[in-house]
């Protein structure tokens, strides 16, 4: 999910005052470290991305936001 | 429609099966990666074991003591257990997760750390939350809402449990541009 999307979500749904912040670079080698991924996946990373991407395929973000105090419109998604 | 539901069911049994089947965490040197040194000696060692966020939700959610907490996939309990030291027991902290035997290990970990009289554990999935409308001050996650197939359904549950003025700090791995198709749609890459 990109950055912008996460935060149209966010907006979506009736969140304000939406901050995205913390940003950290997170590349194969840190991907290596998650049980999550398989060995598989890290080699097809390694062999399908460019090597300049490598240390930065995807960023660590902290993403706030806050339910409006007065009474704020709630959509319900499915 | 159908057709969705069915890919949407499928993603989520890719990850729940892909956390069921793991038997540990990213561990102590991903932990140290995000978070200090303090924040670590506040939690058990099986908690930092068992850590498997992207970030550090808790540090940038300004907890203050008394509020009431829901941790959306809490795993092994280490961010619950950091927001639990900072709303004391005059607060609360809920720990949902869809898996009952990451609920078990965030219980184990609560109790070894002293904060379960007022840290729970339910399992339960981001997209129907298990809660009353307007219950929880504040809502963190590390590294859950893009396992999410319903993304929107799931932030629409978390804004609905909040109070008004509620917030949330969510920590999560952001992707600009494409990934090759090979890697975009590879369950591995999907839970992790």
């Amino acid at each position: 999910m990109a950055e912008r999307v996460f935060a149209a979500k966010l907006q979506g749904v009736g969140f304000e005052d939406v901050w995205v912040g913390g940003h950290r670079p997170s590349g194969i080698d840190e991907a290596s470290h998650y049980p999550l991924f398989t060995e598989e996946v890290i080699e097809l990373m390694r062999k399908t991305l460019p090597p300049g991407r490598h240390d930065h395929v995807a960023t660590g973000v902290v993403v706030k936001a806050r339910k409006p105090r007065t009474h704020g419109r709630t959509k319900r998604t499915t | 429609m159908a057709k969705d539901l069915m890919f949407q069911d499928e993603i989520k049994e890719a990850v729940r099966d892909a956390y069921a089947g793991i038997s540990t965490g990213a561990g102590e040197t991903v932990a140290r990666w995000l978070y200090s040194d303090e924040e670590l000696a506040e939690v058990p060692t099986g908690a930092v074991a068992w850590a498997l966020g992207v970030g550090n939700p808790v540090r940038y959610a300004l907890l203050q003591p008394g509020e009431d907490v829901l941790d959306v996939g809490s795993g092994g309990g280490i961010d619950s257990i950091l927001a639990a030291r900072r709303v004391g027991p005059q607060g609360s902290v809920i720990g949902l997760d869809i898996l009952e035997e990451m609920c078990e290990r965030g219980r184990r970990h609560a109790t070894e750390a002293g904060v379960n009289g007022w840290t729970q554990f339910r399992r339960g999935e981001m997209e129907d939350i298990p809660l009353p409308d307007g219950s929880i001050d504040v809502v963190i996650s590390n590294g859950v809402m893009n396992l999410s197939a319903r993304k929107s359904r799931a932030l629409a549950e978390i804004y609905r449990v909040l109070r008004p003025g509620g917030r949330v700090s969510m920590a999560d791995l952001t992707v600009e541009g494409e990934l090759p198709p090979e890697i975009a749609n590879d369950q591995s890459a999907w839970a992790g």
